[in-house]
């Protein structure tokens, strides 16, 4: 199943074992996945301005765009400028043509789809950001915030969402069938940093 | 280009009460008065009630009387809305109902435990859920969630028990003194919806006409039966207070939790508890939608009466303009320029079945109707000719094309009932906005309808009659 490494050393993509990543998504840079992560095809996960983490038990939906970019006013040849690390936690939701710039995603949130995230926003856990809603406030979301609205409404819900797991254990199962996979690395990786 | 099709850059003029200008896919015909009838110069009627996310029926009717009349309060707001559906008091979202398997203790052996499942409201746009309020998940799937009760329905309904008593009083001595002045010949249905008189709680004559179903109205509707003791209802009047609650002594000191406080709109859907905590809020049983139908008000013939089902999109009478006037259309408009003449293309389409002779006539100086036209304009002089609308013409290939002899400079193609023409358009004024023409369009109209007497000799049904509109059209503006 597994067809061809993807980049070059120092820059390749560590893959747990146990990660499903399909080849036909795009990961470029210094990227880290967890094991029982699902990366469906045509998703894009690109480190531009430093590495990127990604924990377990993740689910990144087709056309979802994770990108660690340089800020608007950084050209990318500036010297002096130290790689910030993108962290994403355990059991989040990547939906369908999401785009996410924030720099620190905790677990079991949920990213809807077309939702926009900002570089200045940080996730905690349990917070729901809706569909087509863009934020981009330099804060930190508290816990368990639901995100929703053309106006970007927000509010608190008792119990955080639950994580995918029954969904997470069926495309572990059926995308192998239907696509080649990318190359995992075996054991415990540890991110390799510029 | 798809800009030109847009339905506002061509107006029809509708004469009514108002002048009202408005596309011809926004308009009525009326058949029987042979005119173009806007939305405000229709009535409006409701014709049922239902639900849009279970679309359930409920006909206004039969919703009066479905309840015991003693719970008034509970029926007025039963008549309204749905008994399976709720609204998410947070996002007004329509709620789902989802279910959980939760352990619980066979009712037979306490000691073993199987899954049931619990039934929750959940809402998909906000998450929100019923637990948030403390209200506990249920075992039915349906019909187990309950509104809370309002602490004063009770002082309610003696109210509007009473203010129904004394609306009825007021209606019975106004109507002995209107019978002899009342009309034999207008149907019952009516007398509800005109009412010529203020009602002293009622809205007043305009605003009664326009919503007939207006509570007021429909409790002077539900009268007693001609025998039966009217017993007298006495309230007792409501008692001023001198001490009101102290506010709480850390109202100026304590931090405000922001997502517990409720916005003003979720706060105002509940006018019965109006909460001011987001942990208060209770989910509303869904509104019903309505139907409705409109009546022309000269001739009081329906033109619009939708289908009964509310999964039916169809009508069962849709007197429409766009079926019946010919409809002018831009197709293309070239470079305009101050004060040279331009070509522009119009294209007019026929909707009825037989031929339809149309004549384009410019508007005259000092045209009372002709108040936005910016631009000088030269329509066709010759008469045009329309071929019917035949459905089943693209099929027919032995059908030989009718020869129509246009004339080039003026019809510039044709295409089974559409014809393509020229008029030429001379902008009159060099200001910023858009270049508006304004001309008559007299066509021969074959009306249907039957008539009201029966024609003597047996004379062919379909006899026309000329019809003018006033049309004004958008050209977009001047480009230097």
């Amino acid at each position: 199943i597994p067809i061809k490494p993807s980049g070059q050393k120092g820059t390749c993509a560590n893959i747990a074992a146990g990660a499903v990543v399909c080849v036909e998504s795009e990961i470029r840079g210094d990227v880290t996945i967890g094991p029982r992560t699902v990366v469906h095809p045509k998703a894009r996960i690109i480190a531009e301005a430093g590495p990127i983490i990604i924990g377990e038990g993740n689910l990144i939906e087709e056309q979802a765009l994770i990108i660690n970019s340089y800020p608007e006013n950084i050209l990318p040849d500036t010297e002096g400028v130290e790689p910030k690390t993108m962290t994403i936690g355990i059991n989040n939701v990547f939906e369908v043509g999401c785009v996410s710039q924030a720099l620190k995603i905790g677990d079991n949130n949920v990213i809807e789809s077309k939702a926009d995230l900002g570089k200045n926003v940080i996730l905690t856990s349990g917070c729901i950001v809706g569909a087509c809603c863009q934020v981009n406030t330099c804060e930190v979301i508290p816990e368990n915030t639901v995100i929703y609205g053309s106006n970007c409404m927000r509010r608190v819900q008792t119990e955080r969402p639950q994580p995918q797991t029954l969904q997470l254990d069926f495309l572990m199962k059926i995308l192998p069938n239907y696509h080649h996979m990318k190359k995992t690395v075996k054991g415990t990786s540890t991110p390799v940093r510029n | 280009m798809a800009s030109l099709l847009q339905p506002d850059r061509v107006l029809y003029l509708v004469h009514g009460e108002k002048k009202i200008r408005s596309p011809l896919s926004t308009l009525y015909f009326c058949r029987y008065c042979s005119e173009l009838r806007s939305l405000e110069c229709v009535s409006h009627e409701v014709d049922s009630h239902y639900c849009p996310s279970c679309l359930e029926n409920m006909p206004s009717a039969e919703a009066k009387l479905k309840k015991n009349r003693k719970r008034i309060c509970n029926q007025l707001n039963e008549n309204f809305r749905c008994a399976n559906c709720f609204d998410c008091p947070c996002c007004m979202h329509t709620l789902s109902t989802r279910a959980t398997n939760i352990p619980a203790p066979l009712p037979d052996d306490p000691s073993k435990t199987a899954m049931k499942k619990a039934y929750y409201l959940a809402c998909g746009f906000c998450r929100w859920t019923s637990r948030d309020v403390g209200m506990a998940d249920k075992s039915v799937a349906s019909g187990g969630w309950q509104e809370p009760d309002n602490p004063h329905t009770q002082r309610i309904n003696k109210l509007i028990e009473y203010y129904q008593q004394l609306a009825q009083r007021e209606k019975l001595e106004r109507d002995r003194k209107k019978l002899a002045r009342r009309r034999p010949y207008m149907p019952l249905a009516f007398s509800q919806h005109t009412i010529h008189v203020v009602e002293k709680y009622g809205l007043g004559t305009r605003l009664q006409r326009q919503r007939p179903g207006a509570p007021i109205t429909s409790l002077a509707g539900l009268s007693l039966k001609e025998g039966e003791d009217q017993k007298e209802i006495n309230i007792e009047p409501a008692q001023a207070l001198d001490e009101v609650e102290p506010l709480p002594e850390d109202c100026y000191t304590r931090p405000i939790n922001l997502p517990e406080v409720t916005s003003l709109r979720q706060r105002l859907l509940q006018p019965d508890f109006q909460p001011a905590g987001a942990s208060q809020l209770h989910p509303k049983h869904k509104h019903l939608l309505i139907k409705r139908s409109l009546r022309c008000r000269k001739c009081e013939h329906n033109l619009s009466k939708p289908e009964f089902n509310p999964t039916s999109i169809k009508f069962k009478i849709q007197l429409v303009a766009v079926s019946y006037i010919p409809e002018v259309r831009i197709m293309s408009i070239p470079n305009l320029r101050f004060q040279k003449e331009c070509q522009v293309l119009l294209t007019l389409t026929n909707p009825v079945e037989n031929i339809t002779h149309v004549t384009l006539v410019g508007c005259e100086e000092g045209d009372p109707e002709d108040i936005n036209s910016t631009a000088k304009v030269m329509v066709p002089t010759k008469e045009l000719v329309l071929a019917g609308k035949d459905a089943a013409a693209e099929y027919d290939e032995l059908a030989e094309p009718q020869d129509f002899q246009d004339d080039p400079d003026v019809v510039a193609f044709r295409k089974s009932n559409k014809i393509g023409f020229f008029i030429k358009v001379v902008p009159q004024r060099e200001e910023d906005g858009d270049v508006t023409v304004s001309f008559k369009i007299r066509h021969d109209f074959r009306n249907l309808a039957a008539p009201i007497r029966p024609s003597e000799e047996g004379d062919a049904p379909a006899e026309a009659i000329w019809l003018t509109h006033h049309v004004e059209l958008s050209l977009g503006p001047i480009i230097a």
